[in-house]
């Protein structure tokens, strides 16, 4: 007996729920520039990031006497802990330069930043690392700006709302970026010389965290335990001389070395960073500077 | 007989309440908690057990949907693509009806077993699905890794299982087959 025919319907896949998923992850995966599910993903989390933030949206004005005090003591608590962020970046940006004497690196203009609290730490996949901040397109935030403490990598903004933005952190497996081998030893070292790889995470969680590695570094690299891992500005996305971490260990590996780096920040205790309102530049702009340079 | 008609005829009161809310609580654990007690690979999946729960337990309409969606609740706390654990488990309550038939998961020794696999094929498909992507972290890695993960998640389904059988039967949920009505 031949069996009716079913319709492609709504209520056909509803009832086929592994062919509507397979259908969404396409869609997810064929539109990445509409990036439909991290939208979805922001709508999800909006009340909850607007519930820790403790923005008040009722006027100063209206507020009762209790309410008023607590908001004055919102915003110097704000303010306290922006300045002690300052602080903080400084004192990091003294010790880097210190570390990196005679380098021009800790020298390096740095962009303007934001600084921004964490909201949320933590992803709920064991692969994944991610971090939430109360702070979004509002306050000029975009989406693949470099999130820094100091003068150190943490990640870089994955997706932006009005008040908050999810941050990829360095450790996250989908994270990559250009990075240089400096050592500290030799500031006279030429430029073309220095080593050059590609800084990517492998998700790792604590203690382990955060463990992170370079990639595609040629083989005969004179790379030692204790040299300075930092970003180069050769793709545009992160600006020159943020600190990254210490090579640990080196592996040889068929045709490239395997670099292992002691990354400087413990990423679970992050408290306050400072998003840098640092923009790729378009390829006309890098190929322009590249022609200067040379 | 009749008393097992009936449980099966009986609408599942709870079903979205505990999936949604597990859901949410498992998110909360995961993203506030886990990270802080700092065992390394050794965290356990409790997502993955929670739907291994429901695959093994839950009657015949609450096992692949409720599975996908807390795939789905899964997938929005996190910054990986959407519809990824939704498809692993949906996939693994396929895979725990097939072990139900040759093992009894009311024994404590099968569920730890059955758990191990899960949770291990569970993170080792999310692997793969982060090699598509081209997110890989080395497959010897990620070996290691899932069975790390599969290590901490068995003795935690142990423990948890027969507190949830406890909790629903307080709840008043219906029992038949081995399988709760939700």
């Amino acid at each position: 007996m031949r069996r009716p025919q079913e319709k492609l319907s709504l209520a056909w896949l509803l009832r086929h729920p592994l062919v509507a998923t397979c259908i969404l992850l396409a869609l997810t995966i064929v539109l990445p520039y509409l990036r439909v599910g991290e939208r979805l993903k922001l709508l999800t989390f909006l009340p909850l990031a607007h519930a820790s933030s403790d923005v008040s949206e009722t006027p100063y004005e209206e507020l009762s006497e209790d309410e008023r005090v607590r908001v004055d003591l919102q915003r110097e608590r704000e303010r306290v802990s922006e300045l002690t962020a300052e602080n903080s970046r400084l004192l990091q940006s003294l010790k880097d330069a210190n570390s990196l004497s005679g380098s021009d690196f800790a020298k390096s203009p740095m962009p303007p930043a934001v600084n921004a609290q964490v909201i949320f730490h933590g992803d709920s996949s064991s692969w994944r690392s991610s971090c939430w901040i109360n702070r979004g397109r509002e306050a000029g935030i975009e989406e693949g700006m470099p999130v820094v403490a100091g003068r150190t990598l943490i990640g870089r903004v994955f997706m932006v709302g009005d008040n908050e933005a999810c941050v990829q952190l360095v450790s996250d497996p989908g994270f990559a970026c250009s990075c240089l081998i400096v050592d500290p030893d030799n500031p006279n070292e030429v430029a073309a010389d220095r080593v050059r790889g590609v800084l990517r995470g492998d998700g790792s969680a604590m203690p382990l965290f955060p463990r992170l590695e370079l990639e595609d570094v040629a083989v005969g690299a004179e790379v030692k335990p204790g040299m300075h891992v930092i970003t180069n500005d050769y793709s545009g996305q992160f600006p020159l001389g943020l600190t990254v971490g210490v090579v640990r260990e080196t592996i040889p590996q068929a045709g490239f070395l395997e670099v292992r780096i002691e990354a400087s920040l413990d990423l679970s205790t992050l408290e306050v960073v400072q998003v840098l309102q640092h923009k790729r530049p378009e390829i006309e702009e890098q190929a322009l500077a590249l022609l200067k340079k040379k | 007989m009749i008393q097992a008609i009936r449980v099966r005829s009986q609408t599942p009161r709870y079903r979205w309440r505990i999936v949604a809310g597990g859901g949410l609580v498992l998110a909360c654990i995961h993203t506030l908690l886990l990270h802080r007690l700092k065992l390394g690979d050794f965290t356990p999946d409790l997502y993955a057990v929670f739907a291994l729960y429901l695959g093994l337990f839950a009657s015949r309409q609450g096992r692949y949907v409720p599975c996908l969606v807390l795939g789905l609740i899964r997938d929005f706390f996190s910054i990986g693509l959407i519809g990824s654990y939704a498809v692993l488990f949906s996939l693994l309550h396929k895979a725990a009806g097939r072990a139900r038939r040759k093992l009894d998961p009311d024994k404590l020794l099968n569920v730890f077993i059955m758990c191990l696999i899960g949770t291990f094929l569970v993170n080792f498909g999310y692997h793969g699905m982060l090699v598509i992507s081209g997110y890989g972290v080395g497959w010897s890695r990620a070996l290691v890794r899932c069975a790390s993960i599969a290590a901490a998640s068995a003795p935690v389904a142990v423990l948890v299982y027969p507190l949830a059988h406890m909790c629903l039967h307080r709840l008043g949920v219906g029992r038949s087959g081995g399988y709760w009505n939700i």
